[in-house]
């Protein structure tokens, strides 16, 4: 029953995250006629209006069928990998993303681990020292880490660690691991810094919820040790809503890596998608948005199992969700 | 021993709590960048566009407290005229996305039914989207700045604050004061309007100022970018994004606005969590 | 007091926030002893419960001494408490769905509290443990080992708490309500199992409960306390012979008999206070009929009336002669049910009504499989059943809130059965003829409306009157349910229980009803108020000549209310008749079941 649960609902999901990922193409190939003006225009850019390149453009994209045609041609397309090629520069959108991924990847992965040690380690003391110093001042550092986007954490800690102290580079990915990560020290600190106050103040509310019921105070009152109670009885069931929450962490990480990027000019993916934007380069855009997509509705499939998995209560359909 | 209920003393209301200093001084902040939004012009010591080429970029000094941009401009005047972006955009975003979100939460939480599962099924989609994303992509690529980000936040927006209101919503809607109000016959919208909206606007409220600081942080975002504001605006976001080169040189010019966000940003949070806390306590 | 003295109990006063919660309290348990700790909400029961076992919430703190077989718990390091709890003294709290961990299966709950033990490190030495263990509590059903707490009814769900509590085998067991938030019928099972395992093992049990009759059916002594203090000390058979204390008199007679019917019941008039308002006098003062100047100079000390007995009455020598005079005339009151006229035609008529409802993964629940049931004009009809009854849904369906998949409801002659599909003048004059009363007193009112308001609102209902004519109205309202008029400026929150209830039902009179289906309108309420608001039912009936319909899981309440009964369960109904056959001489197994649960 328990396997078959499962395997259903990993299929539910996926039913949704199909149709999902469709809307979000379809919304990401619009963009050529959401742009002002005539789409062969915008696909254009800069480049000089020769006949010939009209002509090729009109039949590269199709322009010339109904608007859903050229949906599904584009759409084809895409299945196959063409994700076409840039305006600037006339390079494959794919090669692009590829060569630019390397360092978004990375920066991410230094700062989930940061978020996660530090962000639920913080959080639980938090907890436990509930109405303490340490208490209050893991609250304000939340309510800041939360009002402050990682541009503006970055620009402080390029200041301080970069141009007081001169600890570290202002600019730049670095080469060979140790190297980048001395470069990406600053900006994983900055994203992380931003996140970690959502992860924060999720586990210590969801933690003090937990201290409160019955069966930890049944618990005790049969003697178990304080660290079963922590573990097996306290923190297993706080991080049900941390895992809850794992979509909206997700979003905010590639959302505020994005800026970060900007912010330490650090040649990822999202440095890549706001120069296309500043370009109007229509057709990189589209690539990196649909890549963008792709990764967040995978993420989010995850979590969703994950949370599955940690919480019998939905395994065996109890809750509806 | 008769039926009788003993004329019992109002319970002595709990002496109303003294606003925390945290709070006291969120509000100081808020009134201050109020202040500056409405009469920048005349507390500015100069005018936020006077380009000083000859002089450049600047370190603080005397004539200019916080130094001068690239373009010689009054770091401190842009600076105070950033209120005005700063604050129009989040109140049109927040107050447009609840109004939409506390008729569409009423509607959904209420009535049920295909009404609900419709509007939650478009909240489902609207959460599982990038949001920021969205918005680079959206404003960046539709154009018309400022005021396309600000709308493109409110339909952002909206999902979530639905689910709030709708879940406030479904919160009063099994009680009993609303069943026996049903059973006297009181009709749907005055329920609605009458019971229901009247129980769920505090919280409603404290979101509102919540979304507020969000909406102010996605803007200067935008501005930073360079999607944002025109080329030119003083905005503090775009002062980031236009001062980004003159770290070494006048640090003032980025960190003062930057400042200036967080400290707007982190007094509302303060305050709307406030709120929130005070209005569900009971 | 003696050697045998298992755990003792001196002057253990509990403090939140500065306010005082329980006055110096003195307990005293030998092993193998069943003690009962009785109390209504807010005299501090529980908290002394948690006291004793040190696991008071944040914020809450005791003084005293709390001697567990000559060790000091209170002064005990909370490492060597840990060591004490599970092993020689365990609680068990109120609430059977709350009190496991949601995502440890049940059977995990004991295997962890006997792991450690070297004989059980073999795991299947260990099952076999959880086995007999689970035996031990009633369970041979080895497969329940292997469920989630979610997927298990309140009455398993103690079971295995129990179970749980029990492993390590301690000494002492305090539970804390252990039947209170169960189906009548459970509660009965799990309070036989609680006795027979305290007796088999020998072990010391102290039974926290608000429910004195429960007390006496279970315990060797009782201690009453109310609002914070120790109002009466004794075995349980002196107190329910005579009580010594005005107070333990009171609820005693509060509680509605099931086996007979009194024209009216004798409340404790009031509310129950809290302890730092009767600070430094009798606590009971202010709702006692015998109370002197002296009750209120100061706190009145516990003192040995008999070898025993200890009353904290200072009064009692002189008052004796009175309060079993008012015992008396209370036991020999009885009065026939009226025989209903089954002449007249009903006010309400249900035939055959069935409703569905979609349950998950697109199965269909029956709520109700076919229920009929009628109301005459000015009868009292009683609908009792437990939870997942139907019961509930059934009254909903009578005023309108839910409609019927299928059946036919005449109400006052208008075709009920849809409400939707009446037109909208029929509409109001039915519920001008029923209206209804629900259960949560606390949010029956709408937290942001003034009583005044709540009522405008219920007469404009009827139609459009001036104001002073609405005024005049309200004050009305307000004298036929018993409250100041005055009261109609207040708002829900700074009403107690008893008076929100009042508020409601004068909500629901205010349109002239002919006809008011009451769901559990008392069960929320302390054992002291629901007397009061059930003879006001009583009085409301003589004098408007109101039905109702009474839905209840409480035999006795509805001994005390209704001339006739349906037993509905399941879905349907499996018994009706008069209230005297039905509770006299139950024909079906699930009402002598229902019957056989009541504590005496």
């Amino acid at each position: 029953m328990m396997r078959s649960g499962m395997a259903r609902l990993i299929l539910m999901r996926l039913a949704i995250a199909v149709p999902l990922l469709l809307i979000i193409s379809f919304g990401v190939f619009s963009l050529v006629h959401l742009a002002p003006g005539d789409p062969v225009r915008a696909l254009l850019g800069t480049r000089p209006s020769d006949p010939e390149t009209l002509a090729t453009l009109r039949a590269r994209y199709h322009l010339d069928d109904p608007f859903i045609v050229q949906y599904g041609k584009w759409l084809g397309q895409v299945l196959q990998g063409d994700l076409g090629r840039s305006i600037n520069g006339n390079r494959l959108v794919l090669s692009s993303i590829k060569e630019r991924a390397g360092v978004t990847i990375y920066l991410c992965l230094i700062s989930t681990v940061i978020v996660l040690v530090a962000g639920i380690l913080l959080g639980m003391l938090a907890a436990f020292r509930r109405g303490g110093r340490l208490d209050r001042f893991v609250v304000m550092f939340g309510v800041f880490g939360i009002s402050s986007p990682a541009f503006v954490t970055g620009i402080f800690l390029l200041y301080v660690f970069g141009v007081v102290l001169g600890w570290f580079p202002t600019f730049g990915a670095g080469r060979g691991f140790l190297d980048r990560f001395w470069h990406l020290t600053l900006p994983s600190l900055a994203l992380a810094l931003s996140i970690m106050a959502i992860v924060v103040k999720i586990t210590r509310a969801s933690m003090i919820e937990v201290m409160d019921r019955d069966y930890v105070a049944f618990a005790r009152a049969r003697g178990m040790s304080a660290a079963r109670i922590t573990f097996a009885y306290i923190l297993r069931n706080a991080l049900i809503p941390v895992v809850t929450a794992g979509g909206l962490i997700v979003i905010g990480f590639l959302a505020n890596a994005i800026y970060v990027e900007v912010t330490f000019a650090l040649p990822g993916l999202g440095s890549l998608i706001v120069d296309a934007v500043q370009r109007r380069d229509i057709p990189l855009i589209q690539g990196t948005t649909l890549v963008f997509a792709l990764f967040v509705v995978i993420i989010n499939l995850v979590v969703d199992i994950i949370y599955t998995m940690i919480d019998p209560r939905i395994r065996f359909g109890k809750v509806a969700s | 021993m008769t039926e009788h209920v003993e004329a019992t003393q109002p319970k002595e209301r709990a002496p109303r709590d003294a606003i925390p200093p945290a709070i006291v001084i969120a509000f100081i902040v808020v009134a201050i960048v109020v202040i500056c939004a409405f009469f920048g012009g005349s507390i500015a010591p100069d005018s936020p566009f006077t380009q000083r080429l000859e002089i450049g970029d600047t370190p603080p000094s005397a004539e200019f407290p916080a130094g001068t941009d690239l373009l010689g401009r009054d770091v401190l005047s842009r600076v105070i005229h950033g209120a005005w972006t700063a604050l129009i955009g989040p109140v049109v975003v927040a107050a447009g996305a609840f109004a939409i979100a506390t008729v569409l939460g009423l509607l959904s939480g209420y009535l049920g039914g295909v009404v609900d599962s419709g509007i939650m099924r478009w909240v489902d989609f609207m959460l599982a989207l990038p949001g920021p994303l969205v918005a680079i992509v959206v404003v960046g690529v539709v154009g018309g700045g400022y005021w396309t980000a600000v709308a493109v936040l409110i339909i952002l927006f909206t999902a979530p604050d639905t689910r709030i209101v709708r879940s406030a919503v479904l919160e009063q809607r099994p009680r009993p004061y609303i069943d026996a109000a049903r059973a006297l016959g009181v009709s749907k919208t005055r329920i609605l309007f009458v019971h229901i909206l009247p129980n769920v606007l505090p919280i409603i409220l404290a979101y509102v100022v919540l979304d507020f600081a969000f909406a102010l942080v996605n803007l200067a975002g935008l501005s930073f970018l360079g999607l944002g504001v025109e080329p030119g605006t003083p905005d503090w976001g775009r002062m980031l994004f236009e001062n980004r080169t003159i770290l070494f040189t006048n640090p003032v010019a980025l960190l003062l606005p930057a400042a200036m966000v967080i400290l707007t940003a982190v007094s509302m949070n303060l305050i709307g969590d406030w709120l929130f806390a005070r209005f569900t306590r009971q | 007091m003696t050697a045998k003295s298992l755990l003792t109990v001196r002057g253990l006063a509990i403090t939140a926030a500065g306010r005082a919660i329980t006055t110096g309290t003195n307990l005293e348990i030998a092993r193998g002893e069943t003690i009962a700790i009785v109390g209504e909400s807010g005299s501090g029961k529980s908290l002394t419960a948690k006291a004793i076992a040190r696991l008071l919430p944040p914020g809450v703190s005791a003084t005293g001494q709390v001697s567990y077989d000559g060790i000091d718990l209170l002064a005990l390091p909370e490492r060597e408490m840990q060591q004490i709890r599970g092993r020689r003294l365990s609680l068990m709290l109120q609430d059977p769905f709350t009190m496991l961990n949601p995502l440890m299966k049940s059977g995990l709950h004991i295997a962890e509290m006997l792991r450690d033990r070297p004989e059980f490190r073999d795991r299947a030495a260990l099952n076999g443990e959880v086995a007999r263990r689970l035996t031990e509590v009633g369970i041979t059903d080895p497969d329940v080992a292997e469920r989630m707490p979610f997927q298990l009814s309140g009455g398993m769900s103690q079971r295995i708490a129990l179970a749980a509590a029990l492993a390590r085998d301690p000494e002492l067991l305090i539970a804390d309500e252990p039947s209170t938030a169960l189906d009548v019928t459970t509660q009965a099972e799990i309070i036989k199992l609680l006795k027979r395992v305290q007796q088999s093992r020998g072990m010391g049990l102290v039974l926290i409960t608000h429910n004195l009759r429960l007390a006496f059916s279970t315990c060797d002594r009782i201690y009453v306390l109310y609002a914070g203090s120790l109002l009466e000390v004794g075995s349980a058979r002196a107190v329910e012979a005579d009580p010594f204390h005005p107070y333990t008199l009171g609820l005693l007679l509060s509680e509605p008999p099931a086996d007979k019917r009194v024209p009216k019941l004798i409340a404790i008039r009031g509310k129950v206070p809290r302890a730092d308002e009767v600070a430094g006098r009798c606590a009971f003062a202010d709702r006692c009929d015998w109370t002197k100047d002296a009750c209120r100079a100061a706190a009145p000390a516990l003192a040995e009336l008999a070898p025993g007995r200890l009353t904290a009455c200072i009064r009692r020598r002189e008052i004796a002669a009175e309060m079993q005079a008012l015992r008396g005339s209370a036991l020999a009151a009885a009065s026939p049910s009226a025989a209903p006229d089954s002449a007249t035609r009903p006010i309400v008529r249900a035939a055959s009504l069935v409703k569905d409802f979609a349950g998950r993964a697109g199965r269909v629940v029956q709520a109700l499989k076919g229920v009929s049931i009628e109301v005459r004009p000015g009868e009292s009809v009683g609908l009792v059943g437990e939870s997942g009854s139907g019961k509930t849904t059934l009254g909903r369906i009578l005023v309108g809130l839910e409609t019927p998949t299928s059946g036919r409801i005449d109400i006052g002659g208008f075709d009920a059965s849809d409400f939707s599909a009446m037109t909208s003048a029929e509409r109001a004059a039915t519920r001008r003829i029923i209206q209804m009363v629900f259960q949560d007193p606390y949010s029956t009112l709408n937290p942001r409306h003034s009583v005044r308001r709540s009522l405008t609102e219920a007469i404009g209902t009827i139609g459009r009157f001036p104001r002073s004519e609405i005024d005049a109205r309200i004050a009305e309202l307000l004298r036929e349910v018993g409250l100041p008029e005055y009261y109609a400026e207040r708002r829900p929150s700074s009403l107690s229980g008893g008076e929100r209830q009042r508020v409601a039902i004068a909500r629901a009179l205010s349109v002239k009803p002919k006809i008011l289906v009451c769901d559990e309108p008392v069960s929320a309420l302390d054992v002291s108020v629901q007397a009061q608001i059930l003879n006001l039912f009583k009085r409301l009936k003589l004098e408007l000549g109101l039905s109702y319909l009474f839905i209840t899981h409480d035999l006795a309440v509805v001994r005390q209310i209704a001339e006739r009964i349906y037993v509905l369960y399941l879905g349907e109904v499996v018994e009706h008749g008069s209230a005297e056959d039905v509770i006299s001489r139950p024909q079906h197994p699930y009402t002598k079941r229902l019957i056989d649960s009541i504590p005496r």
